[in-house]
């Protein structure tokens, strides 16, 4: 819980004293961090208060000892408080007599001294919540501790619990008040005992019955029992380590007792498939790794050692390839010509084998991963240059050196196309600027196709206009490529449950098709 | 809690008999309360407290009795209102006639007590308001109070009539607007960031905020104002990215939460912290030199129920919902502060005394009404959404339903597109949809609801705690786009069974988180190993320190921490030196007295630290000699602990001994060590004379700051989880309700005419107090009316609306039209129902795109090509608010660009 718990008490000689005080020390934010440590012109604002007679500085503890006795103090100076790691989040809870952090420093004073001697509560004994913006919110619960030799025979305490967030501290107090009880319950009955043990030893009400009262004396004596503190009361020695525990398992209790559950949307099926092939690569890896270990030597396919590698956008090994490169779909299709850019992402779209073959691998790399972004991830498989054709069923985008022929059947079916990359001969020429790939190349587009490609699908329609609009930046051509995958893809997952899944007639599955 | 429980979910339980699909809309609502809640449990007091005259009873609700002949008992309190029917209060129904007339006798006897309590015995010198809490045990009652410091004008007795022009005037526009605006004081980082964004810098002005007339800049729909969590640029990377979890904008807002109330930057102001009471409409030119030191507190108390366990459910329901309550108290504040300067205006003093006693009855009316009806109204029994994350088992029976209900909608309003209309509108306003859809970068887990929970937002919560309930509430409110504005839905209509299904639809599209609570078993609170029982070991282990001498235990250094951030230029040699010799002393020193048993416990936690940590463990001598031959100017940190954290959490398991006993050695050893320290500063005070007491206090000094804490175990607890009862998500989807109300995000109502009353000062009392605990740019409210068909939002921003009408028609969203339309068109083909609002969620999701095509468009443009986004995107100018709004949730600067 963003508070923090401090034990205070009402001593009788220097009134109200924060005695014990255990803060949250929460990990450094997982985003830029706030300037928080140290709030330039924090002194001036100590100073302020001063006036009010509420501040004393943090570690001037000179001072403090000078008006300080056994009933105000709970750790010895000397001692360096007590520390519990939560290991889960790393929130370190922290207790000493006095916070750390010098801001919260009069924020607890403030508390301590308005729960003992401003407010009021009915009974003297209770909760109370007070607060303002200035000087944080303050849940309180004062109660008194059994004590022979004190004035009443009684002393007054307070556990306050400080926050920020005024809202959370109300919420809570339900929580707050069942468990501070318990605390002070167990501080009154254990104090209940030494008290009544003392009492058999020697009844102070009887002591104080027969001795004279003499105005020169009762302050002497006064100031000499003032001076208990809360170990002596309890006879606990451990009390403090004890408390700490109490209050740091009280903020982390208090801080988690209310969990959100909050859905997210579910992971685009771009997402889904990089995650499952994440999940098959380690695996692999996995299994490679016991298989060595085994002492055998397994040799992957090259397809597969290329595909787990193509998935992922592998700019780095494309910046080592010298030459000129595609930049964008826009790129592409600029160079192309919208034509021969339209029949190409046509067989993209449809799903069809697309060949590039050509001398410049980079090149021909590069095409590929603009294309993909036609494409959902799942229906991607790139060879990205091969010394050999592939098969159509192995991979839809296929690289291939200059001198590889093309199956007679691939080249025939209608299901493919190829690209030829040809090197335009312009005799040995100045290096010429990257950008300028059509002085460097030619490219003969060829396919069996006999299918108009100049009709549809709406999708490359879609696709087209976000392209040949120069006013939409490449970003936001992506974005517009990634809405109508999706929106596409939503219509697969309808089409593909009603016809797979339920098997229906086809005007059923023309009205389905409609309305998706 | 229990009755409360199956009060709740009885209807459940019947239809998880059944298992057929029943109809939605005539099911059963509840309220929460478990009995009757009396008015007159709601006690009003005003006090003041000033320098020279002390206390005064400005008003006491106690004092204060109804004189009407006609009604000898008219007291409005005194007859609890049918609890199925609406809160009528007497000086509502009765508006028309004559005001009722009051008799102010005695102040009751407690309210001596009462005040004490209200200004408490010393008085503070802040100027803010402070707020406070108290509960009062017998007769048990729980009061809030908030107290204020007085603002008087420049001049407080020039009083004429045409100040009751003003005052009129400012009722439209209330007059302490400027004074908070003016009044924020950005001395906290986190404002002065804010401060100097750009946006803000444009519009510094908040009291321009509300621009009214300015129709021209109507359709972009968005306020101008800076919010503070709009403003704080993005700490965050958008979504898409590498951080790209679903959640981030919920994510940020959280976290800009936990920021914003974060103990560790100390006190930070935040925002209308020095809101005052005036006792004077000219609050802007008040004088200085005029202000007396003077206070008054508006104190509200509640008498809590007899019985048990009624009074535990109100104090859960009350402290939970106390946003709600704290803001209907400002609104109560504010007619007190009317009261006053207006009864101060009239010269016969009998009169003035009526009228000032009438103006506070009927705002403590409406204060005891919004009350009642917030605790008894009935409520959605079935929220669908909430119903679908905690249901997992139910989904299909809770899909199938919610869809013959949206398809039996759908056919009712047909011609005039009244559920398109009325979900563009929500849609547009209820966001918290928005990050429902995000794409999560995690890999789904089969939960049934078919989306994964935030991970990262989970995270969050354990490492910077926020506030969950105020999360829900701004979710409910639609408060996730920037800059914030809150919404509420109201359905109108006389045909019950169509508002309740109107309501029940919605209550899939307004959505929020799910809370669930964690606490410990009753049982576990008596434990006395209870962690909140300090004084448990001294029970087990009863004596201690008188059986055992102090004595040096070579284990002791790895007992604590030593966390030593060595740097050679700040740390004197010395000490370093003299820790070292401390150290070494005790591990040289033996024990020759150790019992058996401690021995023993000893040698385990021995073995325990070693495998914990291995070769580091065993000798301090060699940690340090590492850490002296390594100085270097890093920072080096040397660990040593004994019985990890994850160590203590097996205790329940089969492990159990030697982690326990290792636990009680533990405890043993700090206590002894504790001894010593206490001994050795003992025995230095005393051997030191006066004279080497600066000495020993430097050295304290050092001691306090260089040496580090002896660790000890968190220690684990055992929680059960369970739903939480009291959250928002149950309690503000309100169900057909006998009246409208200002709290509920969603509630239907039977008749708009009190709703005409009252909304727009309800929307201008939202933006100046928001229940939220968040500055908020505008409030809007959707009203449907399920009689004419129509849906109309109406904003805080007061806009001129023609023929009486209370706001705007809303523009239909073709891609929301479409999105129904397809979704129930499978349904009509009989697709299986969880498909179909999966294939509902896909299609939101598309929306969610195309609002990040559509921010990225405007992110390089100055116009809007409704042509180019229609073709490219499919966006079409009716779409275009839709998207706006949803895109500020990603992408603050959608708004400025659309301003």
């Amino acid at each position: 819980m963003n508070a923090l718990v401090a034990l205070c008490h009402f001593c009788e000689l220097h009134g109200p004293r924060t005695l014990f005080c255990t803060e949250a020390v929460h990990p450094p934010s997982p985003s830029p961090p706030q300037p928080g440590s140290a709030i330039p012109g924090d002194r001036d604002r100590e100073a302020d208060r001063e006036g009010e007679g509420l501040t004393m500085r943090a570690n001037s503890s000179a001072t403090q000892r000078a008006d300080m006795c056994e009933g105000c103090r709970s750790l010895p100076a000397s001692h360096p408080g007590f520390v519990s790691v939560d290991s889960e989040t790393g929130i370190r809870y922290l207790s000493h007599q006095h916070p750390r952090q010098p801001q919260l420093f009069s924020v607890v004073r403030q508390a301590c001294v308005r729960s003992l001697s401003c407010e009021v509560c009915p009974g003297r004994e209770g909760p109370i919540f007070f607060g303002d913006e200035q000087h944080g919110f303050v849940f309180s619960h004062t109660f008194f501790i059994k004590d022979s030799l004190a004035r009443g025979f009684q002393r007054w305490y307070s556990i306050v619990v400080v926050a920020m967030d005024r809202i959370y501290l109300i919420n809570s107090w339900p929580f707050l008040l069942r468990h501070l009880r318990q605390t002070i319950q167990s501080l009154q009955d254990t104090a209940l005992k030494v008290f009544d043990n003392e009492q058999c030893v020697c009844p102070q009400r009887a002591v104080r019955m027969n001795s004279a009262f003499s105005p020169a004396v009762f302050p002497h004596q006064r100031s000499g029992n003032a001076a208990r503190s809360l170990t002596s009361l309890t006879q606990h020695s451990n009390l403090w380590a004890s408390l700490h525990s109490s209050f740091s398992w009280l903020l982390k209790a208090c801080g988690s007792r209310l969990t959100e559950k909050l859905l997210e949307g579910a992971p685009t099926e771009d997402t889904l498939v990089l995650i499952e092939r994440q999940t098959e690569q380690e695996e692999e890896m996995s299994g490679w790794d016991c298989a060595e270990g085994g002492g055998s030597n397994p040799q992957p396919s090259q397809s597969e050692s290329v595909q787990p590698k193509d998935f992922q956008f592998d700019d780095g090994r494309q910046e080592d390839l010298l030459g000129p490169k595609f930049k964008s779909l826009r790129h592409l299709r600029q160079v192309l010509g919208a034509n021969d850019f339209r029949q190409l992402a046509w067989h993209v779209l449809m799903g069809n084998q697309v060949i590039w073959r050509g001398a410049d691998p980079g090149l021909i790399q590069s095409a590929f991963n603009v294309l993909k972004a036609l494409l959902p991830v799942g229906c991607v498989r790139a060879v990205s240059y091969s010394p050999h054709y592939e098969e159509a069923y192995r991979c839809n985008f296929l690289g291939l050196s200059p001198d590889v022929p093309i199956p007679a059947h691939v080249s025939s079916s209608e299901f493919s196309m190829l690209v030829d990359v040809l090197n335009v001969e312009r005799g040995c020429v100045n290096p010429v600027s990257d950008d300028d790939i059509l002085s460097l190349y030619q490219f003969n587009i060829s396919s069996a196709n006999t299918q108009p490609t100049d009709k549809g699908p709406t999708l490359l329609n879609k696709i087209e206009v976000a392209l040949s609009n120069e006013n939409l930046s490449v970003e936001v051509v992506s974005l517009c490529l990634l809405c109508l995958k999706e929106e596409w893809m939503n219509k697969v997952k309808v089409l593909f449950k009603f016809s797979k899944v339920d098997g229906r007639g086809k005007e059923d599955t023309q009205k389905v098709l409609a309305c998706a | 809690m229990p009755t409360l429980l199956q009060k709740l979910f009885s209807k459940r339980a019947v239809g998880n008999d059944n298992g057929n699909a029943r109809d939605c809309s005539t099911a059963a609502e509840q309220c929460w309360a478990s009995s009757e809640f009396d008015l007159a449990q709601i006690r009003l007091i005003v006090c003041q407290e000033c320098e020279r005259r002390g206390r005064q009873v400005l008003f006491d609700s106690k004092a204060i009795h109804k004189l009407d002949a006609s009604e000898p008992t008219a007291d409005e309190t005194k007859t609890p209102p049918n609890r199925s029917g609406a809160c009528h209060i007497g000086s509502q129904a009765s508006e028309k006639e004559k005001p009722p007339t009051y008799q102010y006798t005695r102040p009751a006897s407690d309210v001596n007590m009462l005040g004490e309590m209200m200004f408490g015995s010393v008085s503070m010198s802040y100027k803010g308001s402070t707020l406070k809490i108290h509960h009062i045990r017998s007769p048990p009652q729980l009061m809030v109070s908030k107290v204020f410091s007085t603002r008087f004008g420049s001049s407080t007795s020039g009083s004429t009539n045409m100040l009751q022009d003003s005052f009129e005037s400012s009722q439209t526009f209330p007059s302490h607007t400027s004074s908070i605006g003016v009044c924020r004081v950005p001395s906290a980082p986190l404002l002065c960031l804010a401060r100097s964004a750009s946006f803000f810098a444009a519009h510094s002005n908040p009291v321009d905020m509300p621009s009214r007339g300015h129709s021209e800049d109507g359709d972009s729909g968005i306020a101008r104002s800076a919010s503070l969590s709009s403003l704080l640029a993005t700490p965050l990377p958008s979504p898409g990215s590498s951080f790209s979890s679903g959640c981030a904008s919920s994510y940020q807002r959280r976290w800009l939460r936990s920021q914003a109330t974060s103990l560790q930057h100390g006190p930070m102001p935040r925002w209308n912290t020095e809101e005052m009471f005036s006792l004077s409409d000219e609050s802007c030119s008040s004088n200085p030199a005029m202000i007396r030191r003077k206070k008054i507190a508006i104190s509200i108390i509640i008498s809590l129920p007899e019985r048990e366990e009624e009074n535990h459910n109100f104090q859960e329901f009350f402290f939970s919902h106390f946003p709600l309550f704290e803001s209907h108290m400002n609104k109560l504040k504010t007619a007190i502060e009317r009261a006053m300067i207006v009864c101060r205006r009239i010269a016969e003093s009998s009169q003035r005394v009526q009228v000032y006693l009438c103006r506070v009855m009927e705002a403590l009316g409406e204060f005891r009404m919004t009350v009642w009806n917030l605790y008894m109204a009935p409520l959605i029994s079935e929220p669908v959404w909430l119903s679908m994350i905690s249901q997992s088992t139910e989904r299909n029976l809770l899909c199938q339903r919610f869809l013959k209900e949206m398809s039996l909608l759908m056919d009712h309003g047909a011609k005039s597109q009244f559920l398109s209309a009325l979900l563009t509108a929500v849609l547009t306003h209820h966001l918290a949809w928005v990050p429902t859809v995000m794409p999560s970068s995690l890999p789904p887990i089969k939960t049934a609801c078919q989306k994964p929970a935030s991970q990262t937002v989970d995270l969050l919560a354990k490492s910077h705690p926020y506030n969950p309930l105020w999360a829900q509430l701004g979710d409910l409110y639609g408060a996730l786009g920037s800059p914030v504005r809150v919404c509420r839905t109201v359905v109108v209509g006389c045909r019950r069974e169509l508002v309740q299904r109107v309501l029940y639809i919605l209550s899939y599209f307004i959505r929020c988180s799910d809370l669930q609570e964690h606490v410990q078993p009753q049982g576990q609170m008596e434990n006395p190993d209870n962690p909140t029982n300090p004084c448990s070991s001294q029970t087990t282990d009863p004596t201690p320190e008188k059986t055992f001498p102090p004595k040096p235990d070579p284990l002791k250094p790895t007992a604590c921490v030593i966390e030593k951030a060595l740097n050679p230029e700040s740390v004197p040699g010395t000490s370093v030196e003299q820790n070292n010799d401390t150290l070494l002393t005790d591990t040289k020193s033996t024990n020759p007295s150790s019992s058996l048993e401690s021995s023993t416990v000893r040698l385990e936690c021995a073995e325990m630290g070693q495998e914990c940590f291995g070769e580091d463990s065993d000798s301090v001598g060699g940690g340090l000699e590492h850490i002296l031959a390594n100085q270097s100017p890093l920072l080096h940190r040397v660990q040593f602990h004994i019985g990890s954290p994850r160590e203590t959490e097996n205790e329940g398991q089969a492990g159990d001994l030697s982690g326990a006993g290792c636990g009680r050695g533990l405890d043993r050893k700090l206590h002894q060590r504790l001894l010593t320290d206490i001994r050795r500063n003992e025995s230095t005070d005393s051997a030191l004379g006066d004279s080497d007491d600066e000495e020993t206090s430097l050295q304290e000094l050092y001691m306090a700051t260089e040496q580090k804490e002896y660790e000890l175990p968190l220690p684990s607890y055992h929680v059960e989880s369970r739903a939480s009862v009291n959250h928002f998500g149950r309690s503000l989807l309100g169900g057909y309700c006998p009246q409208y109300m200002p709290d509920f995000a969603l509630h239907g109502i039977s008749s708009d005419l009190r709703l005409k009353q009252c909304l727009m000062s309800d929307l201008e009392h939202t933006v100046l107090h928001p229940a939220l605990d968040e500055p908020v740019a505008e409030a809007l409210c959707i009203v449907a009316d399920t009689d004419r068909l129509s849906v109309q939002v109406v904003t805080s921003q007061r806009r001129v609306c023609e023929g009486g009408r209370l706001g705007r028609d809303v523009m239909v969203s073709n891609l929301v039209h479409t999105l129904i339309t397809s979704a129930l068109q499978l349904y009509a083909l009989n697709i299986a129902s969880d498909f179909c609002v999966m294939h509902l969620e896909d299609r939101l999701q598309e929306l969610y795109f195309k609002s990040r095509s559509l921010a990225e468009y405007l992110r390089g443009q100055t116009r809007v090509h409704v042509k180019e986004l229609g073709l490219a995107l499919g966006i079409e100018s009716s779409d275009i608010p839709l998207l706006a709004a949803v895109a500020s949730t990603h992408s603050p600067f959608v708004a400025q660009i659309l301003l």
